[in-house]
């Protein structure tokens, strides 16, 4: 819109004067100059009408300037409406805050960073998860190792065994080829097989308890292992899937911010067509000053034509200096003069 | 905030000018002429006013006159914001005590750095 400059130079056109306005006929004969019609009671039949033209002018320039505030006020709601929602939104998808200079609460970029911080928190908890699971693992197998050991061990004893009793077996036959004084040996071997069974019978017990534990250890091995690898495969999913929805996220943030960075845009050119309609607008005040200074002169025009059929008896002058009275006389004289204007331009500072 | 006094008895002038001051930052009051303006004054303080020239009441070189005469008043900028252009009137302004002149139409953007001028 460029109402400004067009219709500045416009209104930058002299005044017409009351001469120039009316037809000479009309004006000698308002004025009582006239000498071939226009007597006092013809003169008189004009006051009417230019209280009417002062009044009608009256309420234009004052329905005008309604109308200038009511478009002024509509497009300040506009202006304020419009920046506050590309503020709003700003913030929401940048978190500047304008009071603080920092992240706003709850904006997009907040969140997003957010939820990058869970999922590596997360990850992180999974791993010292999955490290103590490894750990585990690697205590069940040296248990099932030293389990394998004891094993072993109970073996060679087992071989012992075999030998005391093969011993005390040996012993009672020497004891029975030594009759009568072998009678207190025999009873020692026979005490020292008994032993040995029994000792025996502890060792295959202890036998079935290692290979119970070995048991236990394998399978818990085996579970262990198993859930390890389920976890790692579902954490990868996860991580996965998150990352995905992160992506997705950050693009549609990524679009948000273009859509809310076009509105800034348009927010912007928003505010500066509305800087050139306030410019524009500014009309209404020369025009309700020239309305004025019409009124001012059908004023002076009403009273002179008042006075000439009241008093005069349509003889004397009223000439055209008297529209001269005007309410802003030096806004007038500027219109029409030739004296030069600064050269400052429209702004000057003293 | 900075408080500016914007004199003019066209209510759709102050209403711009106070919009566009507003939307600049600052605090406006409105006063409708001179002998309006310097009532206001005192009871409150202004940093700046920006005043028309052709006003009922009192006009704009009339004021400035006035306002000068207070001491509060003596270096506070005033700027003429009119439809004049004339060289003789700018002189009177000035001699007044106006700060600058400007001339309506104003370009918001420009009122804008005019003020932040004499507003340091």
């Amino acid at each position: 819109m460029c109402v400004g400059s067009g219709g500045a130079d416009s209104m930058n056109q002299p005044l017409p004067t009351a001469s120039e306005v009316f037809r000479p006929e009309q004006l000698a004969g308002m004025a009582g100059l006239s000498s071939a019609s226009s007597g006092d009671d013809d003169l008189s039949q004009y006051l009417p009408h230019l209280d009417r033209m002062s009044a009608q002018l009256t309420q234009t320039s004052s329905q005008i300037e309604s109308s200038v505030l009511m478009v002024c006020q509509s497009f300040q709601e506009i202006a304020v409406r419009a920046k506050a929602t590309v503020a709003m939104g700003r913030t929401f998808v940048s978190g500047a805050d304008d009071d603080h200079h920092g992240q706003a609460e709850g904006s997009f970029d907040t969140l997003l960073k957010r939820c990058g911080h869970t999922l590596v928190h997360v990850l992180n908890i999974t791993e010292l998860s999955t490290e103590v699971s490894r750990r585990a693992v690697e205590r069940v197998k040296q248990i099932e190792r030293a389990s394998r050991k004891i094993t072993g061990a109970l073996d060679q004893l087992n071989e012992i065994t075999k030998g005391n009793r093969i011993m005390a077996l040996n012993a009672r036959i020497e004891a029975a080829h030594a009759g009568e004084r072998g009678a207190g040996f025999a009873v020692v071997a026979v005490e020292v097989a008994a032993q040995s069974e029994r000792s025996q019978q502890v060792t295959s017990q202890i036998s079935g308890f290692v290979e119970e534990l070995r048991a236990l250890a394998v399978s818990t091995l085996t579970d262990l292992e198993q859930t390890i690898q389920r976890d790692q495969a579902q954490v990868e999913r996860c991580r996965i899937e998150v990352q995905e929805s992160l992506d997705e996220l950050q693009s549609s943030h990524r679009r948000m911010k273009q859509v809310l960075d076009s509105i800034s845009r348009d927010g912007e050119v928003l505010a500066n067509d509305i800087g050139i309609a306030v410019r524009g607008m500014q009309f209404q005040d020369r025009v309700s000053q020239r309305i004025a200074h019409v009124v001012h002169d059908l004023s002076v025009l009403r009273s002179q034509l008042a006075a000439r059929t009241a008093e005069d008896g349509g003889t004397g002058q009223c000439g055209a200096e008297n529209f001269a009275a005007y309410t802003m006389r030096e806004e007038r004289l500027v219109a029409g003069s030739t004296e030069a204007e600064s050269a400052e331009g429209d702004v000057e500072l003293f | 905030m900075r408080k500016i006094l914007i004199v003019d008895d066209s209510a759709s002038m102050r209403q711009m000018v106070g919009f566009t001051l507003r939307d600049g930052g600052y605090e406006v009051l409105e006063a409708e002429h001179g002998q309006d303006a310097l009532d206001k004054l005192k009871t409150t303080t202004v940093d700046l006013i920006v005043t028309d020239l052709n006003m009922p009441v009192m006009d704009g070189i009339t004021l400035i006159q006035e306002v000068r005469k207070q001491p509060a008043m003596k270096l506070k900028p005033i700027l003429m914001l009119t439809t004049e252009g004339l060289a003789s009137r700018k002189e009177q302004a000035k001699a007044a005590g106006a700060t600058g002149w400007l001339v309506k139409p104003f370009e918001p953007e420009k009122l804008l750095s005019t003020v932040s001028k004499v507003l340091p």
